[in-house]
Protein backbone atom coordinates (compact mmCIF):
# COMPACT_ATOMS: atom_id res chain seq x y z
CA UNK A 1 0.00 0.00 0.00
CA UNK A 2 1.26 3.53 -0.84
CA UNK A 3 0.18 7.07 0.03
CA UNK A 4 -1.93 6.96 -3.13
CA UNK A 5 -4.40 4.90 -1.10
CA UNK A 6 -5.11 7.96 1.04
CA UNK A 7 -8.05 10.18 0.13
CA UNK A 8 -6.37 12.91 -2.00
CA UNK A 9 -8.95 15.46 -0.93
CA UNK A 10 -7.88 15.13 2.69
CA UNK A 11 -4.21 14.32 2.13
CA UNK A 12 -3.18 17.97 1.87
CA UNK A 13 -1.84 19.66 5.03
CA UNK A 14 -4.36 22.51 5.17
CA UNK A 15 -7.36 20.27 4.47
CA UNK A 16 -6.16 17.62 6.90
CA UNK A 17 -5.96 20.31 9.58
CA UNK A 18 -9.43 21.62 8.69
CA UNK A 19 -10.95 18.12 8.85
CA UNK A 20 -9.21 17.22 12.12
CA UNK A 21 -10.21 20.51 13.74
CA UNK A 22 -13.87 20.25 12.74
CA UNK A 23 -13.99 16.57 13.77
CA UNK A 24 -13.22 17.63 17.36
CA UNK A 25 -16.54 19.45 17.59
CA UNK A 26 -19.49 17.54 19.03
CA UNK A 27 -22.09 16.42 16.49
CA UNK A 28 -24.54 19.24 15.80
CA UNK A 29 -22.09 22.07 16.52
CA UNK A 30 -20.67 24.52 14.00
CA UNK A 31 -17.49 26.60 14.07
CA UNK A 32 -17.20 30.17 12.83
CA UNK A 33 -14.93 30.86 9.89
CA UNK A 34 -12.97 33.39 11.97
CA UNK A 35 -12.25 30.95 14.79
CA UNK A 36 -11.28 28.19 12.36
CA UNK A 37 -8.92 30.58 10.62
CA UNK A 38 -7.36 31.55 13.95
CA UNK A 39 -6.94 27.92 14.99
CA UNK A 40 -5.35 26.78 11.75
CA UNK A 41 -3.46 29.93 10.85
CA UNK A 42 -4.36 30.16 7.16
CA UNK A 43 -5.11 33.34 5.25
CA UNK A 44 -8.84 33.92 4.58
CA UNK A 45 -8.44 33.38 0.83
CA UNK A 46 -6.49 30.16 1.30
CA UNK A 47 -9.00 28.86 3.83
CA UNK A 48 -11.96 29.65 1.57
CA UNK A 49 -10.33 27.75 -1.30
CA UNK A 50 -9.81 24.64 0.81
CA UNK A 51 -13.26 24.84 2.36
CA UNK A 52 -14.85 25.03 -1.09
CA UNK A 53 -13.00 21.91 -2.21
CA UNK A 54 -14.23 20.02 0.84
CA UNK A 55 -17.75 21.38 0.48
CA UNK A 56 -17.87 20.35 -3.18
CA UNK A 57 -17.48 16.69 -2.19
CA UNK A 58 -19.95 17.06 0.70
CA UNK A 59 -17.33 16.61 3.44
CA UNK A 60 -18.47 19.80 5.12
CA UNK A 61 -21.29 22.29 5.10
CA UNK A 62 -21.10 26.03 5.46
CA UNK A 63 -23.84 28.39 6.46
CA UNK A 64 -23.90 32.16 6.23
CA UNK A 65 -26.10 34.07 8.62
CA UNK A 66 -26.80 37.80 8.77
CA UNK A 67 -25.72 40.33 6.19
CA UNK A 68 -23.14 43.06 5.77
CA UNK A 69 -20.49 43.52 8.46
CA UNK A 70 -22.58 41.45 10.90
CA UNK A 71 -22.60 38.40 8.61
CA UNK A 72 -21.07 35.24 9.96
CA UNK A 73 -20.06 32.06 8.17
CA UNK A 74 -20.02 28.81 10.09
CA UNK A 75 -18.72 25.42 8.99
CA UNK A 76 -19.19 21.86 10.21
CA UNK A 77 -18.27 18.37 9.08
CA UNK A 78 -21.00 16.28 7.47
CA UNK A 79 -21.50 12.61 8.33
CA UNK A 80 -19.81 11.83 5.03
CA UNK A 81 -16.87 14.02 6.05
CA UNK A 82 -16.52 12.28 9.42
CA UNK A 83 -16.62 8.89 7.72
CA UNK A 84 -13.99 10.03 5.18
CA UNK A 85 -11.67 11.21 7.96
CA UNK A 86 -12.16 7.93 9.85
CA UNK A 87 -11.26 6.00 6.71
CA UNK A 88 -8.27 8.27 6.07
CA UNK A 89 -7.04 7.66 9.63
CA UNK A 90 -7.42 3.90 9.31
CA UNK A 91 -5.60 3.83 5.98
CA UNK A 92 -2.84 5.99 7.45
CA UNK A 93 -2.50 3.60 10.40
CA UNK A 94 -2.30 0.62 8.03
CA UNK A 95 0.34 2.39 5.97
CA UNK A 96 2.45 3.17 9.04
CA UNK A 97 2.16 -0.40 10.28
CA UNK A 98 3.41 -1.58 6.92
CA UNK A 99 6.48 0.63 6.97
CA UNK B 1 -4.49 28.47 29.56
CA UNK B 2 -4.08 25.37 27.52
CA UNK B 3 -0.60 24.46 28.56
CA UNK B 4 0.54 24.13 24.98
CA UNK B 5 4.31 23.98 24.67
CA UNK B 6 6.52 24.65 21.71
CA UNK B 7 6.83 20.93 21.25
CA UNK B 8 3.18 20.80 20.25
CA UNK B 9 3.21 23.75 17.89
CA UNK B 10 1.93 22.57 14.55
CA UNK B 11 4.62 22.36 11.94
CA UNK B 12 4.04 24.06 8.62
CA UNK B 13 3.97 22.13 5.38
CA UNK B 14 3.69 23.13 1.76
CA UNK B 15 0.15 23.01 0.53
CA UNK B 16 0.59 20.39 -2.13
CA UNK B 17 2.90 17.41 -2.06
CA UNK B 18 5.69 16.64 0.36
CA UNK B 19 3.38 14.92 2.81
CA UNK B 20 4.39 11.34 3.40
CA UNK B 21 2.53 9.00 5.75
CA UNK B 22 4.66 9.82 8.79
CA UNK B 23 4.31 13.57 8.31
CA UNK B 24 0.58 13.20 7.79
CA UNK B 25 0.22 11.14 10.97
CA UNK B 26 2.25 13.69 12.92
CA UNK B 27 0.23 16.60 11.57
CA UNK B 28 -3.04 14.81 12.31
CA UNK B 29 -2.03 14.01 15.88
CA UNK B 30 -0.72 17.53 16.51
CA UNK B 31 -3.87 19.13 15.13
CA UNK B 32 -6.13 16.86 17.20
CA UNK B 33 -4.17 17.56 20.37
CA UNK B 34 -4.00 21.30 19.83
CA UNK B 35 -7.70 21.49 18.96
CA UNK B 36 -8.67 19.57 22.08
CA UNK B 37 -6.62 21.94 24.20
CA UNK B 38 -8.01 25.08 22.56
CA UNK B 39 -11.60 23.93 22.91
CA UNK B 40 -11.21 22.76 26.50
CA UNK B 41 -12.05 25.37 29.09
CA UNK B 42 -10.45 23.46 31.92
CA UNK B 43 -6.83 23.62 32.87
CA UNK B 44 -4.65 22.40 35.75
CA UNK B 45 -4.28 26.03 36.86
CA UNK B 46 -8.02 26.62 36.96
CA UNK B 47 -8.49 23.48 39.05
CA UNK B 48 -5.68 24.57 41.34
CA UNK B 49 -7.38 27.94 41.75
CA UNK B 50 -10.67 26.18 42.44
CA UNK B 51 -9.02 24.01 45.11
CA UNK B 52 -7.66 27.09 46.87
CA UNK B 53 -11.02 28.84 46.47
CA UNK B 54 -12.87 25.92 48.08
CA UNK B 55 -10.54 25.90 51.06
CA UNK B 56 -10.72 29.68 51.56
CA UNK B 57 -14.51 29.86 51.02
CA UNK B 58 -15.48 27.04 53.39
CA UNK B 59 -12.64 27.91 55.76
CA UNK B 60 -13.86 31.50 56.19
CA UNK B 61 -17.30 30.25 57.21
CA UNK B 62 -15.82 27.63 59.52
CA UNK B 63 -13.74 30.32 61.24
CA UNK B 64 -16.90 32.33 61.80
CA UNK B 65 -18.88 29.46 63.37
CA UNK B 66 -16.29 27.35 65.19
CA UNK B 67 -16.72 29.29 68.46
CA UNK B 68 -20.52 29.23 68.47
CA UNK B 69 -22.03 27.16 71.30
CA UNK B 70 -24.82 26.55 70.51
CA UNK B 71 -24.52 26.87 66.76
CA UNK B 72 -26.45 29.80 65.32
CA UNK B 73 -25.42 30.56 61.71
CA UNK B 74 -22.40 31.86 59.75
CA UNK B 75 -21.57 35.51 60.44
CA UNK B 76 -21.85 38.19 57.76
CA UNK B 77 -18.06 38.35 57.46
CA UNK B 78 -17.84 34.59 57.00
CA UNK B 79 -20.58 34.61 54.37
CA UNK B 80 -18.99 37.57 52.57
CA UNK B 81 -15.77 35.59 52.33
CA UNK B 82 -17.69 32.60 50.97
CA UNK B 83 -19.67 34.60 48.40
CA UNK B 84 -16.62 36.61 47.28
CA UNK B 85 -14.63 33.46 46.58
CA UNK B 86 -17.60 31.77 44.87
CA UNK B 87 -18.11 34.87 42.70
CA UNK B 88 -14.42 34.92 41.68
CA UNK B 89 -14.58 31.21 40.91
CA UNK B 90 -17.72 31.55 38.78
CA UNK B 91 -16.23 34.57 37.00
CA UNK B 92 -12.99 32.77 36.15
CA UNK B 93 -14.92 29.73 34.91
CA UNK B 94 -17.19 31.83 32.70
CA UNK B 95 -14.21 33.69 31.27
CA UNK B 96 -12.36 30.46 30.45
CA UNK B 97 -15.53 28.90 29.02
CA UNK B 98 -16.30 31.88 26.78
CA UNK B 99 -12.73 32.05 25.54
CA UNK B 100 -12.60 28.36 24.70
CA UNK B 101 -16.05 28.23 23.09
CA UNK B 102 -15.72 31.45 21.06
CA UNK B 103 -17.05 30.92 17.54
CA UNK B 104 -18.83 27.68 18.40
CA UNK B 105 -22.58 27.44 18.18
CA UNK B 106 -25.12 24.67 17.83
CA UNK B 107 -26.52 21.84 19.87
CA UNK B 108 -23.95 21.67 22.69
CA UNK B 109 -24.26 25.41 23.35
CA UNK B 110 -28.06 25.13 23.65
CA UNK B 111 -27.66 22.08 25.89
CA UNK B 112 -25.29 23.98 28.20
CA UNK B 113 -27.81 26.83 28.56
CA UNK B 114 -30.62 24.45 29.51
CA UNK B 115 -28.34 22.62 31.93
CA UNK B 116 -27.40 25.93 33.55
CA UNK B 117 -31.07 26.84 33.95
CA UNK B 118 -31.85 23.45 35.52
CA UNK B 119 -28.92 23.80 37.94
CA UNK B 120 -30.03 27.30 38.94
CA UNK B 121 -33.55 26.04 39.71
CA UNK B 122 -32.16 23.13 41.75
CA UNK B 123 -29.97 25.51 43.81
CA UNK B 124 -32.89 27.88 44.41
CA UNK B 125 -34.93 24.87 45.56
CA UNK B 126 -32.23 24.06 48.14
CA UNK B 127 -32.68 27.51 49.70
CA UNK B 128 -36.49 27.36 49.51
CA UNK B 129 -36.40 24.08 51.44
CA UNK B 130 -33.98 25.68 53.90
CA UNK B 131 -36.66 28.28 54.58
CA UNK B 132 -39.26 25.55 54.96
CA UNK B 133 -37.08 23.68 57.46
CA UNK B 134 -36.51 26.84 59.53
CA UNK B 135 -40.24 27.51 59.41
CA UNK B 136 -40.97 23.97 60.60
CA UNK B 137 -38.79 24.53 63.67
CA UNK B 138 -35.66 22.58 62.74
CA UNK B 139 -32.60 23.57 64.77
CA UNK B 140 -30.20 26.24 63.50
CA UNK B 141 -27.42 23.64 63.40
CA UNK B 142 -29.39 21.53 60.94
CA UNK B 143 -30.85 24.34 58.82
CA UNK B 144 -27.90 26.76 58.57
CA UNK B 145 -25.18 24.18 58.99
CA UNK B 146 -25.50 20.56 57.94
CA UNK B 147 -28.45 20.92 55.54
CA UNK B 148 -27.45 23.98 53.53
CA UNK B 149 -23.88 22.81 52.82
CA UNK B 150 -24.69 19.16 52.23
CA UNK B 151 -27.71 19.83 50.01
CA UNK B 152 -25.81 22.37 47.90
CA UNK B 153 -22.90 19.98 47.43
CA UNK B 154 -25.24 17.09 46.62
CA UNK B 155 -27.01 19.17 43.95
CA UNK B 156 -23.68 20.21 42.39
CA UNK B 157 -22.28 16.68 42.56
CA UNK B 158 -25.40 15.04 41.13
CA UNK B 159 -25.60 17.63 38.37
CA UNK B 160 -21.95 17.04 37.47
CA UNK B 161 -22.34 13.27 37.58
CA UNK B 162 -25.43 13.25 35.35
CA UNK B 163 -23.81 15.66 32.88
CA UNK B 164 -20.58 13.69 32.63
CA UNK B 165 -22.42 10.36 32.42
CA UNK B 166 -24.38 11.60 29.39
CA UNK B 167 -21.11 12.76 27.77
CA UNK B 168 -19.33 9.53 28.80
CA UNK B 169 -16.65 11.64 30.47
CA UNK B 170 -15.18 9.22 33.01
CA UNK B 171 -12.81 11.74 34.61
CA UNK B 172 -15.55 14.27 35.35
CA UNK B 173 -17.80 11.47 36.53
CA UNK B 174 -15.13 10.39 38.99
CA UNK B 175 -14.73 13.95 40.29
CA UNK B 176 -18.50 14.36 40.70
CA UNK B 177 -18.80 11.08 42.58
CA UNK B 178 -15.91 12.14 44.83
CA UNK B 179 -17.76 15.42 45.55
CA UNK B 180 -20.90 13.44 46.44
CA UNK B 181 -18.91 11.23 48.81
CA UNK B 182 -17.26 14.25 50.45
CA UNK B 183 -20.67 15.89 50.92
CA UNK B 184 -22.31 12.78 52.36
CA UNK B 185 -19.37 11.99 54.64
CA UNK B 186 -19.05 15.59 55.84
CA UNK B 187 -22.66 15.60 57.02
CA UNK B 188 -21.48 13.50 59.98
CA UNK B 189 -19.07 16.25 61.07
CA UNK B 190 -21.87 18.33 62.61
CA UNK B 191 -22.94 21.91 61.93
CA UNK B 192 -19.50 23.45 62.57
CA UNK B 193 -17.28 20.68 61.22
CA UNK B 194 -19.33 20.28 58.03
CA UNK B 195 -17.86 23.51 56.65
CA UNK B 196 -14.24 22.55 57.30
CA UNK B 197 -14.73 18.96 56.24
CA UNK B 198 -16.28 19.99 52.90
CA UNK B 199 -13.59 22.61 52.36
CA UNK B 200 -10.75 20.16 52.89
CA UNK B 201 -12.48 17.35 50.99
CA UNK B 202 -13.29 19.52 47.99
CA UNK B 203 -9.78 20.96 48.01
CA UNK B 204 -8.25 17.46 47.92
CA UNK B 205 -10.57 16.36 45.08
CA UNK B 206 -9.74 19.45 43.02
CA UNK B 207 -6.01 19.10 43.67
CA UNK B 208 -6.27 15.53 42.40
CA UNK B 209 -8.09 16.79 39.32
CA UNK B 210 -5.43 19.42 38.72
CA UNK B 211 -2.64 16.85 39.03
CA UNK B 212 -4.46 14.45 36.67
CA UNK B 213 -4.94 17.16 34.06
CA UNK B 214 -1.29 18.20 34.28
CA UNK B 215 -0.21 14.59 33.88
CA UNK B 216 -2.50 14.04 30.88
CA UNK B 217 -1.19 17.18 29.20
CA UNK B 218 2.36 15.92 29.55
CA UNK B 219 1.66 12.29 28.69
CA UNK B 220 0.65 12.03 25.00
CA UNK B 221 3.75 12.71 22.98
CA UNK B 222 3.70 9.92 20.39
CA UNK B 223 2.45 11.02 16.99
CA UNK B 224 1.57 7.84 15.22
Amino acid sequence: MTVDALDPLIHVPARLQIMATLAALPDGDVLSFTRLQKMIGLTPGNLITHLRKLEDVDYLTSEKTGSGPASRTSVALTNRGRAALDEYTQTLRALLNGL
Amino acid sequence: MNGTSDVDRIETYDDEGGLDARKAARLLAQTQRQTQRELAFRSPWLSLLAAAAALVAFGSVWLSVRGQHPYKYPTVVGLLGLYAVVAIRIGSMLYAHRRARAGISGRSVRQTRWEGAALAVALVAVYVIMGALANAGASDGVVYGVYVVTATMLVLGTFGAARSAVREDKRDLGISIAVLLVAAGSAFAGPRGVWLSNGIGLCVVLLGDSATQAWLLRAPRSDA
